[in-house]
């Protein structure tokens, strides 16, 4: 891939330890957050969402404007990311997935297509398209040997995700409203029947998989920048759920740190061009050994 | 023979009918004058317009028939149209192939890379199906990629191909290709027509409908499911090769994602299991565009710059696939199917049950 | 069933105006002329204030009275970054509106097959902002550009900043593009010339995070990293390669990169220290008449889009299309103005290092470079080198 005679560029230093540490958790956390919300929407409706990433970076961008209208108070960026999760989580659910309940399984999934389409042209409309960086908390707070630094927002991604797949094993261990979550993934038809408000857990699904992509889009956003182009994450969180497992959340745990490891490794040690096909190539090799993924329930493919 | 009235067939024969009422004939024959009239009243660029649609609706009936009439649900469409647009760069460039030859080439192409493709789905189904696919897609933009960074020019990036030579002939303009592209269609059409009504068809439709009982009663699944990848592909294989001869340039840029899943909308908004409607949603998701940049051509000017109409052109195909498949899942095709039968019956509304009816 | 017949009525008026809307014409006393570019996809960012540019010198053209009293109208399309899109706008544009010539263009690989379409159709097309070799001697007829053409940037851009530390080691990223190889393969030539060594790092187009990149290029210990590529990834580069730990001299190759762009990478970055500005255009921080004047138009007609050297550059062309449709003269015809414009020296004052230059071979001319540095204090851009001109030979 290097122009012609042309002193291999290829492998170079090994990365230091701590430099390759810090970055791949970082980017494990993004893609954790993004493939938690597609199992959690799996789980839920046995719905994959390729809407994914296009709603990450929207309410990436929502998060920015709200800030922006507020004069750049986090406190209100953080209340518009949160209403946005709300509404959008809820609308689509009521709107449209509930609609297609009975339909084959194709149908869910192409109107998530859709939905994607609709997102990214709304970025387009509403945002003119343009590059939008997240500029809270850039400031370096840790200095690492070799000279490179993290920032704030970094620890802070961490720390979150951290929190809030804490967060989710709470909710779904103890709580009420958990505890039905898992009967109606598990058993729709039984839930209703024994009481439990099936629309409202799916709903409630719906909300948690966009706070959970709009989360992972605001860190991204503050490390590198939300475009029309940024959506692609989508396919990355997708490849981390597949890996992981589709109906596993420590699966989604362990599938985003196999695929930010792969892409790391590559950018480094490879050759950086082949990062952007490398998820899909992990994909083909897990599909072709253990398709359910690591840590997924051992079914009948058709189960879909 | 008695027949036991218009609508009800008691005999193989008669459900393998294709048009069985004399105005369906008369339909049939009026679209095709009017097809043949059309371009010497148009300009140019309307005839571009379609031309692009007609190209357009090869690759759509390919891909009605995987996942419309088969049942396998393929992200990699656009990967297929690179590989025809490609195949025909590497034969025009390296080894100056003429025309008659390349087109069957990027054919055979097509079809051995819908043979790999598929095999897949002899393994996976419904979404698992869906991302190997996505997943080859990747893979194949990654070689044409490659090879373009290689060969491809600096100057022009991508890669010029000459107009193409039939003999005597120069296929170049709008006109000449209208012809062509109009022949070669009705060839397609029919032969995409034969195929569903035949056995190759119902293996196919009883595959999509339940493949476990369609093994059951004897049908080869491997044997269907690749064909129907390797039609597919090949279908898509010549649309690629004969857009590259008609737009004189290949750029692996423009075979992207976006342009699998417009594909995928055509074949939605057509009506999935529909000849007739994988013409008409490629017809419509072609024109769309270049329709509302006409509408908005009614709004004040200021409104029409900046995002709002390329937004909007991008939204719209999402809003038609989410709408379609809301409301009206079963496409334009179900919409004409409607019409039809409130002219033919009238004044009743509704047909006879008939299940065979496609 | 009154809701039912409502919604389909509203559809079927809306598919006829859509439909009816393809055949109308208009004829009116005016110079046509026509714009493509990419207004609302994925680049747009760069190429809408180069469209403003080009605007705000017709707009103040007609206000002048136009061109021995005919205005000048332009037909402006968007192509949303895609050739198929680019090409059906161009044959709208002179079939439909019957332009003379077309303007502006958008990413290399939309020109191609444009300047192919249009030659054919005997299209005189000139791009700006980036430009493929088509223009280059021994040019293609009927294509030209006055813009950034990569090989010659990239040498030029080899050139320029061994002023910053000659025959160090450059680090040259890009993105896996026709026009980016094709600018770093130059930039490593003139590199290496000066007696310098060179490495590269590319990386996929659809890139946003660019933080293994930037380390991979931090890793190679650089004394100076040239980045070619446009705004989007300046932004996304410049703060990745700071956090990486280098922060030595980089160097923004001006494929339509703002200003406003380089000052937001300098805040996310921390620092402005050590970032460097290549570009053929003045930047809108220059303290001279021409751009003056481009920066009085742009308070009076109002952008959407902050002052920038886009602008610049957009006015730069509009200067050519004027020179150009005057030269033709009334009734003007596309083959009348093909000649003209292979004619022409159009003196375009501090708007560049020189004027602009076309022969009947040659369709880009002689080029002019210049360097600048980012002061983070002032918030603008300083020239810290004189116009360096660059012939058009030898590229091809």
């Amino acid at each position: 891939m290097q122009a012609e005679g042309h002193p291999s560029a290829c492998v170079s230093k090994r990365p230091l330890p701590v430099e390759f540490v810090a970055t791949v958790a970082i980017l494990t956390c993004t893609y954790a957050l993004l493939a938690a919300g597609i199992v959690i929407l799996y789980k839920a409706g046995r719905v994959v969402n390729f809407a994914h990433g296009e709603l990450a970076i929207v309410g990436g961008y929502v998060f920015y404007s709200s800030g922006l209208m507020a004069g750049g108070s986090l406190w209100f960026a953080i209340l518009g990311a949160v209403v946005f999760s709300v509404v959008m989580g809820g609308f689509i659910y009521a709107t449209m997935m509930r609609r297609v309940v009975g339909e084959p399984f194709y149908v869910a999934i192409l109107i998530t297509v859709g939905i994607a389409i609709v997102l990214k042209s709304a970025i387009i409309v509403i945002w003119r398209a343009e590059q939008v960086t997240i500029n809270i908390g850039v400031a370096p707070a840790v200095r690492l040997a070799g000279g490179a630094t993290l920032s704030y927002m970094d620890l802070a991604s961490i720390i979150m995700t951290i929190t809030f797949f804490i967060a989710l094993y709470f909710f779904f261990t103890f709580t009420r409203l958990g505890v039905q979550f898992r009967g109606t993934a598990e058993n729709p038809l039984l839930a209703s029947q024994r009481g439990v408000n099936v629309n409202l857990v799916l709903s409630l699904a719906w909300i948690i998989a966009v706070l959970a992509a709009t989360l992972s889009g605001v860190f991204y956003g503050g490390r590198a920048f939300l475009s029309t182009e940024s959506v692609t994450i989508g396919l990355a969180g997708l490849t981390a759920a597949l890996v992981g497992g589709l109906d596993s959340l420590r699966g989604a745990v362990a599938g985003a740190f196999v695929v930010a490891l792969a892409q790391y490794l590559t950018v480094r040690l490879i050759d950086p061009v082949l990062s952007e096909a490398l998820p899909f190539l992990i994909l083909l090799v897990v599909m072709s050994i253990r398709p359910w993924g690591l840590f997924g329930t051992v079914e009948e493919l058709d189960r879909v | 023979m008695a027949r036991a009235g218009t609508n009800l067939r008691t005999s193989y024969l008669e459900s393998n009918e294709v048009m069985r009422r004399p105005y369906q004939k008369l339909l049939v024959g009026l679209i095709l004058a009017a097809a043949l009239v059309l371009p010497f009243g148009s300009s140019d660029y309307f005839l571009h317009l379609i031309n692009l649609s007609f190209l357009a609706c090869v690759g759509a009936l390919g891909l009605m028939i995987l996942t419309g009439f088969c049942g396998q649900i393929s992200l990699g469409h656009a990967a297929f149209l690179a590989i025809g647009g490609f195949t025909t760069v590497i034969l025009t460039v390296h080894l100056t192939m003429p025309f008659i030859v390349v087109v069957p080439a990027a054919a055979a192409s097509g079809a051995v890379v819908g043979f790999v493709v598929g095999l897949p789905s002899l393994r996976f189904r419904g979404v698992y199906l869906a991302i190997s696919t996505l997943a080859m897609h990747y893979a194949i933009i990654f070689l044409c990629t490659a090879y373009q960074a290689k060969f491809g020019s600096s100057a022009t990036a991508g890669i010029t191909i000459a107009d193409p030579v039939l003999g005597p002939f120069r296929l170049g303009g709008e006109f000449a290709w209208y012809f062509f592209l109009l022949v070669l269609l009705t060839f397609v059409t029919a032969g995409c027509v034969n195929l569903v009504r035949t056995r190759p068809g119902r293996a196919w439709m009883a595959i999509r409908d339940r493949d476990i009982a369609a093994e059951a009663l004897g049908i080869n699944l491997t044997r269907y499911k690749l064909s129907a990848f390797m039609l597919s592909a090949t279908l898509a294989s010549v649309s690629g090769s004969l857009a590259a001869y008609y737009s004189h340039v290949v750029t692996v840029e423009a075979y992207t994602l976006d342009l699998a899943v417009i594909y995928v909308a055509m074949i939605i908004v057509g009506g999935m299991g529909s000849i007739l409607g994988g013409l008409m949603g490629a017809i419509f998701i072609t024109l769309l565009p270049y329709g509302i940049d006409s509408l908005f051509e009614y709004l004040p000017r200021a409104w029409r710059f900046g995002s709002t109409v390329f937004g909007v052109q991008v939204g719209a195909v999402g809003i038609c696939i989410i709408l379609f498949l809301l409301f009206e899942p079963k496409g334009l095709a179900e919409i004409w199917r409607r019409t039809e039968t409130y002219f033919d019956r009238w004044p009743f509304r509704y047909r006879p049950l008939d299940t065979t009816r496609r | 069933m009154k809701k039912q017949i409502f919604c389909r009525g509203v559809t079927a008026a809306a598919i006829i105006a859509c439909f009816a809307g393809f055949s109308a014409a208009q004829a009116q006393e005016t110079y046509k002329i026509g714009y493509i570019t990419d207004l609302s996809g994925p680049l747009a960012g760069s190429y809408t204030p180069t469209w403003e540019g080009f605007e705000l010198y017709i707009k103040a053209l007609n206000d002048r009275g136009g061109i021995n009293g005919k205005k000048v109208d332009i037909v402006l399309d968007d192509d949303g970054l895609k050739a198929d899109r680019a090409v059906a706008a161009a044959k709208k544009q002179t079939e439909r509106d019957q332009v003379l010539g077309i303007f502006g263009l958008s990413l290399s690989s939309t020109q191609g097959a444009v300047y192919a379409e249009m030659r054919k159709a005997g299209v005189p097309v000139v791009t700006t902002f980036s430009g493929i070799g088509d223009a280059l001697p021994p040019a293609q007829p009927f294509s030209y550009s006055t813009g950034v053409v990569f090989e010659v940037a990239g040498d030029a851009i080899g050139e320029l900043i061994q002023k910053i530390k000659k025959g160090g080691k450059v680090v040259g990223m890009t993105f896996d593009s026709v026009g980016g190889r094709a600018g770093i393969a130059f930039n490593q030539k003139s590199v290496e010339k000066a007696g310098g060594t060179w490495d590269q790092v590319l990386f996929p187009v659809t890139t946003t995070d660019f933080t293994p990149f930037a380390q991979e290029v931090a890793a190679k210990k650089p004394d100076i990293v040239v980045g070619h590529y446009g705004s989007g990834q300046n932004l996304g580069v410049i703060p990745a390669l700071r956090r990486s730990g280098y922060n030595g001299p980089y160097v923004v190759a001006s494929y339509g990169v703002t200003e406003d762009t380089v000052r937001q990478a300098a805040e996310r970055a921390g620092s402005g220290e050590n970032i460097y500005y290549v570009t053929r255009y003045s930047s809108s921080f220059d303290n001279n008449p021409s751009v003056a004047e481009v920066a009085a138009a742009q308070k009076k007609y109002g952008t959407s889009k902050p002052f920038s050297s886009m602008h610049v550059t957009g006015w730069a062309l509009g200067k050519l299309a004027e020179a150009a449709l005057k030269g033709c003269g009334w009734p003007c015809t596309r083959e009348q103005l093909d000649k003209t414009i292979q004619s022409l020296k159009v003196d375009i004052g501090g708007l560049s290092g020189g004027p602009i230059e076309m022969s009947a071979t040659d369709h880009y001319g002689p080029s002019y470079w210049r360097m600048y540095i980012w002061d983070a204090k002032a918030n603008k851009l300083e020239p810290q080198s004189d116009w360096l001109k660059k012939g058009s030979q030898g590229y091809k």
